[in-house]
């Protein structure tokens, strides 16, 4: 959201956009080959495997064939609260998150446990590219060529024991760098969780890409959940931890407003949030508005997850 | 005095461009892909804050006056509450028709339905009568005390503009904390006065 000045001169006046980007992405560079060239062989990490296995990624059954949102709009319109919270702060601030080194602590009711490097979670066979509609809870949408593995396969190699019910998963916590982790917006660290059959269920993907490429920062980089019957906030970014549990776990967004943000969060065209309206929604880059589908369109394959629930009660 | 003309007349310069300038940018960025990835939210947010802005600054004219005693800031304040109104209205129908896309039983269903838009709606309608009378014939015919008491509504329209805004608001308060602030500290001043002058 813009910010009043009076009269209101856009940033696009001082510097043209894409030379501002570009010249942020220079600078960037030029420190990352600077550090580079000091201390080669320390600094120096070879790309991982599993990233130059992205654009091979095969593509999915699973997949939709509508339209892909442009990577333009994917990139720059983003709802990223550690990184701030207009729509443009994610891409702006994106250089704050660092993703590399990377660790991902999977625990709780586990017969495996531990901490372990990026590049040991994500196997580039197990990669597939998931083109999904994403549904955020303001009302937007958009068709995004995740490429991720599912949640289940990494879950199943670690052994849950009979008493996981639930998975909890934690963003990163870092106030020094990230901007927006130093107001209260939220109570830091961002949480989110899924009951044991949503996150053991085919659909539900960690997404470690965008169109073939690296996970873009702004959209969660470097691994993050995508859960495309549930709205947007759900689908939590940049994981750095993943715990099982018996009990089930209270949502960031939950712990704030119970009433808005319930703890499943199904895109549901006929439970309005509170204040606003969510039968329909913009599909992202598309003139009006469209219907809301049920369960994001995933009707067929996720509804019998929720049967004989009240979902007006549990939404 | 001559001085006195040129800057009254240069105030009320600076208010048009100030005004109009961002309509020209507005319609400038539609066309060049100056909005972001979502047009119509970027307009309709636009349009709203600005004109709430604006409305704030029509009121804020008043103390101006007060505290300075100068009449240039009088001279212009139908200027800055018409242009209130203009991007107000602006705002609505940039809603209904970028973002409603001019679908009328939604926008039916919403004006009734959803809490929010009714008291935006109801702060627009409050500023018809005030843009109405605006101009001088109207002022003597509804004599000095009843055209004040009638535009004194801008308190209110204002106000529920602010919940309007508050409503809408996702987590991240600070904007709508500062128009609500601005708002209640110039409305504190219009009560202080009003005390001040009684005596």
């Amino acid at each position: 959201m813009a910010r009043y000045r009076y009269p209101k001169i856009p940033e696009s006046e001082i510097t043209p956009e894409p030379l501002y980007r570009a010249r942020r992405r220079f600078f960037r560079q030029g420190v990352g080959l600077a550090v580079a060239a000091a201390a080669p062989g320390l600094l120096l990490r070879p790309a991982a495997a599993w990233q130059g296995a992205l654009d091979e990624a095969p593509g999915s059954g699973l997949s939709t064939d509508e339209p892909l949102t442009s990577l333009d709009d994917i990139t720059s319109y983003n709802n990223f609260y550690e990184l701030g919270t207009r729509k443009r702060d994610p891409s702006d601030w994106a250089h704050q998150l660092q993703t590399d080194p990377w660790t991902l602590s999977i625990e709780g009711e586990v017969n495996k446990p531990g901490e372990f490097d990026l590049s040991d979670v994500i196997r580039p066979d197990e990669l597939e590219q998931r083109i999904y509609r994403l549904r955020c809870v303001e009302a937007w949408s958009m068709v995004i060529p995740w490429v991720g593995f599912e949640l289940r396969k990494l879950l199943e190699r670690h052994e849950p024991t009979d008493r996981a019910k639930y998975v909890v998963f934690e963003s990163i916590h870092d106030p020094d760098n990230l901007r927006g982790q130093r107001r209260g917006i939220i109570d830091w660290p961002y949480r989110e969780g899924l009951r044991m059959d949503e996150a053991m269920h085919p659909l539900t993907l960690l997404a470690v890409g965008l169109y073939g490429k690296p996970m873009p920062n702004q959209n969660g980089a470097p691994i993050r959940l995508v859960v495309p019957w549930k709205y947007g906030f759900k689908s939590i970014k940049s994981i750095v931890r993943i715990r099982l549990q018996e009990e089930r776990p209270v949502s960031a967004w939950e712990a704030m407003s119970p009433e808005e943000y319930g703890f499943y969060a199904n895109v549901n065209p006929h439970v309005d949030h509170p204040r606003w309206s969510q039968a329909r929604e913009r599909r992202i880059g598309e003139p009006g508005r469209r219907e809301t589908l049920m369960f994001n369109g995933y009707e067929e394959e996720v509804a019998h997850l929720y049967e004989g629930m009240d979902l007006e009660k549990h939404f | 005095m001559d001085h006195q003309k040129t800057a009254i007349h240069g105030f009320r310069v600076l208010v048009l461009v100030a005004c109009a300038t961002p309509a020209l940018w507005l319609v400038w960025a539609w066309f060049n892909a100056g909005l972001g990835a979502n047009p119509a939210e970027a307009v309709v947010h636009f349009t709203g804050r600005f004109g709430l802005a604006l409305l704030l600054a029509t009121i804020a004219l008043g103390p101006a006056f007060r505290l300075s005693g100068w009449v240039g800031f009088m001279v212009a304040r139908r200027q800055l509450g018409l242009w209130a109104f203009f991007w107000l209205v602006a705002h609505a129908l940039a809603w209904m028709g970028l973002d409603q896309y001019w679908d009328w039983p939604w926008i039916w269903q919403d004006l009734w339905g959803l809490e929010y838009i009714r008291y935006g709606l109801a702060g627009l309608v409050l500023l018809v009568p005030l843009a109405l009378t605006s101009f001088r014939a109207a002022q003597q015919a509804l004599g000095r005390s009843r055209w004040q008491w009638l535009h004194r509504l801008v308190y209110l329209s204002a106000a529920l503009g602010v919940v309007h805004f508050w409503i809408l608001t996702r987590a991240d308060y600070r904007d709508v904390v500062i128009y609500g602030a601005v708002l209640a500290a110039l409305a504190a001043f219009r009560l202080g006065c009003a005390v001040v002058d009684r005596r």
